[in-house]
């Protein structure tokens, strides 16, 4: 059952980031929905299913993009691990946490991007704060607190992480 | 899953991160040929969620969002009549062209093979403006080919799967396409910035480029053939001491709202009365 969901999630995440989500920018921004999906994965499953996820996510996503694969997968795949091993370390994940947590993780799947790619005498550090990094990582957060929130209020996480991670 | 299983699998994981570190190339190259696959897998619900999305938007643009329809509808008139003029025009001068170039003996540099191709999707970061097409390698499209739409260039390919092809926009900063102004015949590289515009940089100093001036691909390098059109040049900035002049253009294809567009598969083929006569036998004399 896990499985299929996770199919389900990797085959789905590429259509709903490339199709309909560019319908959905600010500031020709869009919220980075692999990441967040990967994060909730290794925070809920355990930084095993978190690095497994992520790998793969990232692994799909940079098939559809112009960006390095050995930066998609390794940025994903540490950020479900670094989510799985947080998880374990908190007692209780509140939704105000998971923001906080998610703006991080974003910043710094961010930074590693910003790494990877060629930055012009106009691309500077200062640029992709401004134009990419930021904007992306309130967006992320935004978008992982709202569907946390949701899944705080409707189920009993506690219950669902000890199913997950036994 | 068991405990040691468990323990197996985040081993393995973890290693695959440690091999992406230690050896980048090899292992990048391992997981593009194993994507192959996984990419044809994964164009199936990409290709159906865009068939739906674009189902939507024809239902929108065509019953919906109809304001403003029969100003247009005026306008188009107006501008079809201009054109028909202007076609005229132009008719005249290519036949006069016609004759020149084979009063010259100019050799016709002609497109052979292209291939058309559907929009479905754009990048799925936010570092790069690509598209995604319908067509891939099974429809024989390669890596950095040159992409283009009646209008003009569109960018380049940058990646491919059996059934998709990533193609980087012109306007994104990690482009560079051999550019020429068609006026000045100076020559430049057009690139990307970092607001999503086009610029055209390396105009020698000297050069008596003005705004309005066209700009088209030079065909020396890329998958272009010489003299597609790029864009227009609105601006033109001159640093104090630099040795080359910067154009910023305003593209002739509108980048956003792309939806089909001709892949050049090869940008030259030799004549076919070239190809004739190299194979017919000699008459001695």
């Amino acid at each position: 059952m896990k499985t299929l969901l996770y199919a389900i999630l990797i085959v789905g995440i590429v259509p709903l980031q490339s199709i309909l989500l560019p319908h959905a920018t600010v500031w020709q921004v869009k919220p980075d929905i692999g990441l967040v999906a990967v994060c909730l994965v290794g925070l809920l499953a355990g930084e095993l299913d978190g690095i497994l996820v992520g790998l793969a996510v990232g692994w799909a996503m940079s098939l559809f993009s112009a960006g390095d694969l050995a930066t998609g997968m390794v940025t994903k795949g540490v950020a479900g691990m670094l989510a799985g091993l947080a998880g374990r370390q908190m007692a209780q994940v509140t939704p105000t946490v998971l923001v906080a947590g998610l703006f991080t993780f974003s910043c710094l799947a961010g930074f590693a991007m910003m790494g990877s790619i060629r930055m012009g005498e106009d691309r500077d550090l200062w640029w992709a704060l401004r134009a990419v990094i930021l904007p992306q990582a309130c967006f992320d957060a935004a978008v992982g607190g709202l569907v946390y929130w949701m899944a705080w209020e409707r189920l009993d996480l506690d219950r669902v992480v000890r199913e997950s991670r036994a | 899953m068991p405990y040691n299983a468990r323990r197996v699998a985040l081993v393995v994981c973890v290693v695959l991160l440690l091999g992406f570190f230690l050896l980048p190339n090899q292992t990048q190259t391992l997981f593009q040929q194993l994507g192959g696959p996984v990419g044809w897998l994964l164009s199936w619900p990409l290709q159906a969620v865009s068939a739906v999305h674009d189902g939507i938007g024809d239902i929108w643009d065509r019953y919906v969002a109809l304001q403003g329809v029969e100003d247009e509808n005026r306008q188009l008139r107006r501008e079809i009549e201009h054109l028909q003029g202007q076609n005229n025009r132009l008719r005249e001068s290519a036949s006069a062209t016609d004759r020149l170039t084979e009063l010259l003996e100019f050799k016709t540099q002609a497109l052979s093979t292209m291939v058309a191709a559907q929009v479905i999707g754009r990048d799925t970061s936010n570092w790069y403006r690509t598209i995604v097409l319908n067509k891939g390698e099974s429809d024989g499209i390669h890596a950095e080919m040159g992409v283009i739409t009646p209008a003009g260039v569109v960018g380049r390919v940058v990646k491919t799967t059996p059934g998709t092809a990533v193609v980087l926009l012109v306007s994104d900063g990690n482009n560079a396409i051999a550019g020429l102004i068609q006026r000045t015949r100076d020559e430049g590289i057009v690139d990307g910035t970092a607001q999503g515009g086009v610029r055209l940089k390396y105009i020698p100093l000297l050069s008596t480029v003005r705004t309005g001036d066209r700009v088209v691909t030079s065909g020396l390098v890329g998958g272009f053939p010489r003299g597609l059109a790029i864009g227009t040049i609105n601006k033109i900035e001159t640093e104090e001491g630099a040795l080359f002049q910067t154009a910023e253009l305003t593209p002739e294809v509108d980048i956003n709202r792309v939806e089909e567009v001709l892949v050049i598969q090869s940008p030259y083929s030799p004549p076919a009365s070239t190809e004739a006569e190299k194979a017919a036998p000699k008459a001695k004399p």
